[in-house]
């Protein structure tokens, strides 16, 4: 019933846990190697500069490591709400037969296999990268760092979200299989339409088929607002991070936040062409030529995109400005903050081409959706 | 007038390619009522997907007066289909997060009509414009989908099937309706089904079997949907 072909369509969780696990190690790492030498650390300045170090590794691995679990966790269950909906009526003919909830609900625990492939690549990706971070970390410090290898919590950084993550599968598959058999087998994707309040008929049709697209599944809201928001945030932190930390730590945010953006935009993206392909189906049947039709279905989700750079920006900025205001306010050798207009200057546009050319990517993909077989899927 | 001349369709190819169409050849007047009667698996579908422009033909042409549409581009065939084509399934494919209303307005939006209004209305459901489909019986949304083909003004209008899925006093209601606005507004109806009762309506009925056209003949006399056997 879930195959492990089931558990590669998770592959997008399976990077973003990597990315995860990657920071998390490093940083669990050297904090667990900082708390070991606290009574070796003297002086005033070095000091400041421990506390600082420490109070970073705790805000880097909770902040990082928690929006990132976080959005796993959407992700996952997303996935499995839209594995419930569309087979709904396979399901509801194995409740019919006698399996229990629970017996259906157990084989979702393969999903965290992807959790798993995630959590080991991360954690072996920190291995590698390691000496080269504590390098980067000891320079100018007041104080060397010996780097230990904890085994233990990495192994941890492996077992935990696994088992975390199969657990969630099955509790929340369970909730959504607890209902009776025959609404099981009866429901469609009609019966799960969402209602709009605004009726408003004045509108032209392909203007409220955008806004119907858009307001139909707010999941993807979301995950193409979190897109932009990752890119725009990680893209400019990265630059002043070149200057307040390392150009190494500059490069491994830029690249967490491409990977992470890019990914999320092409999920949420697939899944509004795959959601559409009726709807695209039918309208080029009816003679609505593929650009106006690829137009109304993801149109729609620009000011999304726009809302979450703009948010992106704010929050990078309040951020590094805490970090530096607050965090490290004592230490002497760090440079002033200051809004980074270059920053902004290098990815807007960067972003705004990544953009468009994504989406014009998949309204290629619309174009070339074949009428007849979308048509024959039941 | 349409003129099919030869057409040919396969799916698949070398050993396993299955011939669906084997050179079929047919002429439908303007404003003509065409039933394209076959059991499952005669072709019937493919016939009315390749006549409508919904897929190519491999060999053979279709000509709407001089124009032949096998010729056309995947683009050209869109605009045609905007143009002069109204489609009816018999598993209706209205857009379930839109009204009624909505759902009508795609068709008319192409066709720059306001007055959608009343073609709801003409189907009998005026009192539904603001239901969704999900709120609707299997003949009321068929009756939008009527609604929706219509709005478009098509100078043709082709229906899959259109009872296959509607209890016998739903599938009369529906034919009712398309006999007697085909009778107003005197567009052409190519209608496929299996059912010969329904034949029985048409002006003329194409008769398939295996992917060849095996009789064509005129009904003397067109029953109503309330006169035909069910």
């Amino acid at each position: 019933m879930v195959t492990i072909k089931d558990t590669l369509k998770l592959f997008g969780i399976s990077i973003v846990i990597c990315c995860a696990a990657f920071v998390c190690t490093l940083f669990i790492n050297y904090r667990i190697d900082l708390v070991d030498i606290k009574d070796t650390v003297v002086g005033e300045q070095a000091q400041k500069m421990y506390d600082a170090q420490l109070s970073t590794s705790t805000v880097v691995c909770s902040v990082c490591g928690g929006c990132l679990i976080l959005t796993s966790i959407i992700m996952l269950l997303t996935y499995i709400k839209n594995f419930i909906n569309t087979r709904s009526k396979e399901l509801g003919i194995m409740k019919a037969l006698g399996y229990s909830d629970m017996s259906i609900a157990r084989h979702f625990r393969i999903f965290g296999l992807s959790v798993l492939a995630g959590a080991v690549a991360g954690v072996g990706a920190a291995a590698v990268y390691m000496p080269k971070f504590y390098e980067v970390q000891n320079k100018d410090s007041y104080y060397e760092m010996t780097r230990n290898s904890h085994f233990g919590a990495w192994a941890l950084l492996i077992v935990i979200p696994t088992v975390l993550f199969a657990v969630l599968s099955v509790v929340f598959a369970y909730r959504r299989l607890k209902k009776p058999v025959m609404k099981l087998l009866r429901e469609s994707a009609d019966s799960k339409v969402r209602k709009s309040k605004d009726n408003d008929s004045s509108l032209p049709f392909l203007k409220d088929l955008k806004k119907e697209t858009v307001r139909s599944r707010r999941s993807l809201i979301f995950f193409i607002w979190f897109s932009a928001f990752c890119f725009s945030c990680n893209t400019q932190m990265s630059f002043s991070m070149k200057t307040l930390a390392s150009e190494t730590m500059g490069y491994m945010i830029l690249i967490i936040g491409m990977i992470l953006a890019y990914m999320m935009l092409i999920l949420a993206l697939s899944s509004v062409v795959k959601g559409n392909s009726k709807t695209v189906a039918m309208m080029r049947v009816f003679g609505y030529d593929d650009g106006e039709t690829a137009k109304a279905v993801l149109s729609g989700y620009r000011w999304i995109a726009a809302l979450g750079f703009l948010m992106g920006t704010g929050y990078q900025f309040g951020l590094l400005k805490v970090m530096v205001n607050v965090v490290f306010k004592d230490i002497d050798k760090l440079p002033d903050y200051s809004f980074d207009v270059k920053a902004l200057c290098i990815a807007l546009p960067l972003f705004v081409i990544s953009y468009e050319l994504i989406m014009m990517f998949f309204s290629n993909k619309i174009r070339k959706l074949p009428v007849k077989s979308v048509m024959l899927e039941n | 007038m349409i003129t099919v001349n030869n057409i040919t369709k396969s799916y698949g190819s070398g050993s396993a390619a299955n011939q669906v169409l084997k050179g079929i050849n047919a002429t439908i007047n303007d404003g003509d009522f065409v039933v394209i009667l076959g059991a499952s698996g005669s072709g019937k579908s493919t016939f009315l997907n390749v006549i409508s422009g919904l897929e190519k033909a491999d060999s053979g042409s279709v000509k709407y007066g001089d124009r032949d549409i096998t010729k056309l581009s995947d683009k050209q065939l869109t605009k045609f289909r905007k143009d002069n084509i109204g489609f009816i399934f018999q598993q209706y494919y209205l857009l379930p997060n839109m009204t009624v209303e909505k759902n009508v307005k795609m068709g008319a939006d192409l066709a720059g009509r306001k007055d959608y209004r009343e073609i709801i209305e003409a189907v009998g459901l005026g009192s539904k414009m603001k239901s969704y489909p999900s709120e609707l019986s299997g003949g009321e949304q068929q009756r939008v989908s009527v609604a929706r083909a219509l709005a478009k003004d098509p100078k043709v209008l082709f229906l899959d099937e259109p009872t296959g899925a509607l209890d016998e006093k739903t599938g009369r209601q529906v034919l009712d309706y398309i006999s007697r606005l085909h009778e107003e507004l005197g567009f052409t109806v190519i209608m496929i089904t299996h059912n010969q009762n329904i034949a029985d309506m048409a002006k003329t009925v194409i008769k398939m079997n295996s992917g060849v056209v095996t009789e064509v003949y005129e009904n003397p006399v067109q029953k109503t949907a309330y006169e035909i056997g069910w």
